[in-house]
């Protein structure tokens, strides 16, 4: 599962710095097209994956005190973040999307939508992850003396809040 | 599970602060600094306590580490040279 | 070899062998004239050897493909095939439709080959590696279907292993994907698009599976390494494989009209496809390295350290050479192209399937290994075909960079003709290498006919 985390991780930081130098090109309208974004939806996204990250760190300390419900309920309480997290994106994606904007309208936006996108599907892989995760634990297949699968899921987990971290300040705030 | 909450509470915090600075209308070049160190905090809290990898010996840590100062620190220059 | 009906994958590669001959012989025939213009003309224009040359590298790549599958499935399901006699059926079609179709590209023009096999039908061909009639197309797809069947329904009632359920994968991803290229849109900016996914897909895909698949069987056969080790290293690299290649597909996307944003994508993600290749070479040589037994067969070790090594300089040195769009600006479609062409197919695809023929087909003719001096001859002709291809590669590197820079860089550009004229030493020196890699490959057939004493492990 390491070497699957850095991997994403490599992508990622190379479209970061891809999104860095090409903005140096163009900076006018990198500043310009983000001014449009909705910075507030991003704020809430923020906040949403950090808390379903906290919420899969108790779902593990749980599991390792041999505490299978609570686990399962702290990582029920994660996915919702991430549910929303989903949904938000959804909205901020279609309101972009009505106002005819597309990934060739202008780099900026290729890379809004195009990382975003990128960013929205592993948010997704680890929600289908973590429901594995919980299902399991749900049914007490796992114990204080074997939680190796939570701990797994939990670090992809946190890799997609870890990717988001970065991306947000990148592309919603800095100028 | 204190220290996590405790650092759930600073990720939040450090959101709330880097949002802020960007909606107070805080110029480009004045904000990156700080906004990037916040995200430099935010992104160790994760890596070292979330992830767990503080204290977990060889190179995990470190790699993930790196990844997380080398980016930003290219972020950095990128946007300060754009500055220019 | 456990079962009986194994036993079907040795005229499966005999055949690839015999093509791959005809194979090199065209491509020779090509090398001359590309510095001897009027060479066998009109009998065999360029444009057909081309087709030839690279049709035949498909079909017995398939062949080879087939047979390491009907070897390696029922041993690592632990039963019998399915269906033996459908797989041989398969065989006699496979080959029947093969030869008739590259007779066709020989002994009548294209265009009217195109007319008897109902091109207008259905227009599929004249889309270069995708040339075969109608009627080839499809017998594909019968027997990549047949085979798929036979193949499952073994793994269905057997053993599942990663090794067997990834190379099953790569063999139905090969055969969905090969449905593209009976869509041919009139667009021809479309028509490039989706000709992508059946060439690129397969060889920066599914293929991978296959090969992966191929060497970790190898491997743990020959080093005796854990199974569980060896399922580890398999599934790390196919998912690298697929998450930079899927959307790698977009390195060729830069000049053909699809949105610019492709420049990104492709470059990102297909900078990203050596790793893959990186993680085989290493594969295979810490492997070998962590061997727990000596096996007797040390040519087929060889051959599978090589194809680590090889694949990783061909598909992951030379890809990443071209694969910027900024750096592809300049070589696209460029001699770079056929160096990187070249060293890719032999080192990954080539050389697998040679591994595979290396480490089984002394078993299905009834020992562990071949005879110390066969193993001798069969080594030199790896490092004569090897050390010569990567010659080819090099000649047309530097035919490419000459090329570019006469063509497209200077400050009174050339024309594409009188640039060719200016490189023609390295094609000729190319052609030379050609020649040895021919006589390696013959020094290879040849070390099937040296009797002798089995080698044991020592
Ligand atoms: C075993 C794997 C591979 C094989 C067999 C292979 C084979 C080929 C072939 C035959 C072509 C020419 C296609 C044509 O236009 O007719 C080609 C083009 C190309 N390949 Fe690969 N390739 C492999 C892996 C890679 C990898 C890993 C990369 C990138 C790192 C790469 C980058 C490219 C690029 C950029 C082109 C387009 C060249 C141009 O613009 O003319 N290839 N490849
Ligand atoms: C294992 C051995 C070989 C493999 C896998 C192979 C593969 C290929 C491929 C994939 C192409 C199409 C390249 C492209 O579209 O860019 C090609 C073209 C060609 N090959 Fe080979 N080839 C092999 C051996 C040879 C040899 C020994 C020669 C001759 C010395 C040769 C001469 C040529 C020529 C002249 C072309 C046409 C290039 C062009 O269209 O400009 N090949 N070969
Ligand atoms: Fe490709």
């Amino acid at each position: 599962m390491w070497c699957f985390i850095l991997a994403e991780l490599l992508v990622f930081g190379v479209f970061f710095l891809a999104y860095a130098f090409a903005r140096t090109h163009d900076v006018e309208l990198f500043n310009a097209s983000q001014l449009e974004l909705d910075r507030t939806s991003g704020f809430i996204n923020t906040m949403l994956l950090i808390s379903g990250s906290y919420f899969v760190v108790l779902a593990v300390d749980r599991i390792r005190h041999g505490h299978s419900r609570a686990c399962t309920r702290w990582l029920i309480a994660a996915m919702a973040c991430g549910a929303a997290f989903l949904v938000l994106k959804l909205v901020e994606f279609s309101g972009k999307i009505e106002a005819g904007i597309s990934m060739s309208t202008n780099t900026f936006y290729m890379f809004y939508l195009g990382l975003g996108f990128f960013h929205f599907m592993h948010v997704v892989l680890g929600m289908v992850i973590l429901g594995a995760v919980t299902l399991k634990a749900w049914r007490g297949g796992y114990r204080a003396s074997d939680y190796a699968g939570v701990e797994t899921g939990a670090a992809y987990w946190h890799m997609v809040d870890l990717v988001w971290i970065v991306l947000f300040p990148l592309i919603y705030l800095l100028n | 599970m204190k220290a996590a909450t405790f650092n759930w509470l600073i990720l939040m915090a450090l959101t709330a602060l880097s949002f802020g600075v960007a909606e107070a209308g805080v110029p480009g070049g004045a904000a990156l600094v700080p906004v990037l160190l916040a995200t430099l905090f935010k992104g160790r809290i994760v890596i070292d306590h979330f992830m767990a990898l503080q204290g977990v010996g060889g190179a995990w840590r470190w790699v993930v580490l790196g990844w997380l100062l080398l980016v930003l620190g290219l972020i950095g220059y990128a946007f300060q040279y754009a500055q220019t | 070899m456990k079962y009986q009906s194994q036993l079907v994958a040795k005229p499966y590669f005999i055949a690839a062998i015999g093509l791959f001959l005809g194979q090199i012989l065209f491509g020779l025939i090509m090398g001359l004239q590309y510095v001897v213009g009027d060479f066998l003309f009109p009998e065999i224009p360029f444009n057909v050897a081309r087709m030839v040359h690279t049709n035949l590298l498909i079909v017995w790549l398939l062949f080879g493909f087939m047979g390491a599958a009907y070897y390696l499935i029922p041993e690592e399901a632990e039963r019998e095939l399915h269906s033996p006699k459908l797989a041989m059926a398969m065989f006699w079609i496979f080959l029947a439709a093969g030869v008739a179709t590259i007779l066709g590209y020989l002994l009548v023009p294209y265009a009217t080959l195109a007319e008897w096999t109902g091109n207008d039908l259905l227009a599929t061909m004249g889309r270069e590696f995708l040339e075969q009639p109608l009627p080839t197309k499809v017998g594909i797809v019968v027997v990549a279907l047949a085979m798929l069947y036979n193949l499952s329904m073994t793994v269905l009632r057997g053993r599942k292993t990663a090794i067997n359920l990834v190379m099953l994968v790569g063999l139905w991803g090969l055969a969905i994907f090969f449905l593209f290229s009976f869509y041919n849109p009139n667009n021809l900016v479309k028509d490039k698009y989706f000709w992508w996914w059946v060439v690129h897909l397969w060889v920066e895909g599914v293929w991978e599976l296959i090969m992966g698949a191929m060497l970790a069987f190898v491997l743990i056969k020959v080093t005796g390494v854990d199974r569980e080790v060896i399922e580890k290293w398999l599934y790390v690299i196919i998912a690298m494989a697929l998450i930079t290649g899927l959307i790698g597909t977009g390195h060729h996307y830069y000049w053909i009209g699809a949105p610019e944003y492709w420049q990104w994508w492709g470059s990102v993600f297909s900078a990203l496809e050596p790793i893959p290749f990186f993680m085989m070479t290493v594969f295979a040589f810490s492997m070998v390295n962590r061997r727990r037994r000596e096996h007797p067969n040390k040519a087929a070790v060889l051959w599978a350290l090589g194809t680590g090594v090889m694949a990783f300089l061909g598909a992951g040195v030379w890809g990443f050479l071209h694969t910027l769009a900024p750096v592809n600006y300049f070589t696209h479609g460029s001699q770079i192209t056929a160096a990187h062409g070249h060293l890719a197919f032999y080192g990954a695809y080539v050389m697998v399937v040679i591994t595979m023929i290396s480490y089984t087909m002394p078993l299905m003719r009834g020992r562990a290994a071949n005879s110390p001096l066969a193993q001798t001859v069969e080594m030199w002709s790896f490092w004569l075909m090897t050390v010569s291809m990567m010659f080819i590669t090099l000649f047309l590197t530097a035919a490419g960079i000459l090329q570019i820079w006469l063509q497209r860089i200077s400050d009174q550009p050339m024309s594409f003709m009188a640039a060719q004229d200016q490189v023609a030493l390295f094609y000729w020196m190319r052609e030379y290498a050609g020649l040895v890699f021919l006589s390696g490959l013959l020094l290879y057939i040849s070390s099937f006919f040296i009797k002798g004493k089995a080698a044991t492990a020592d």
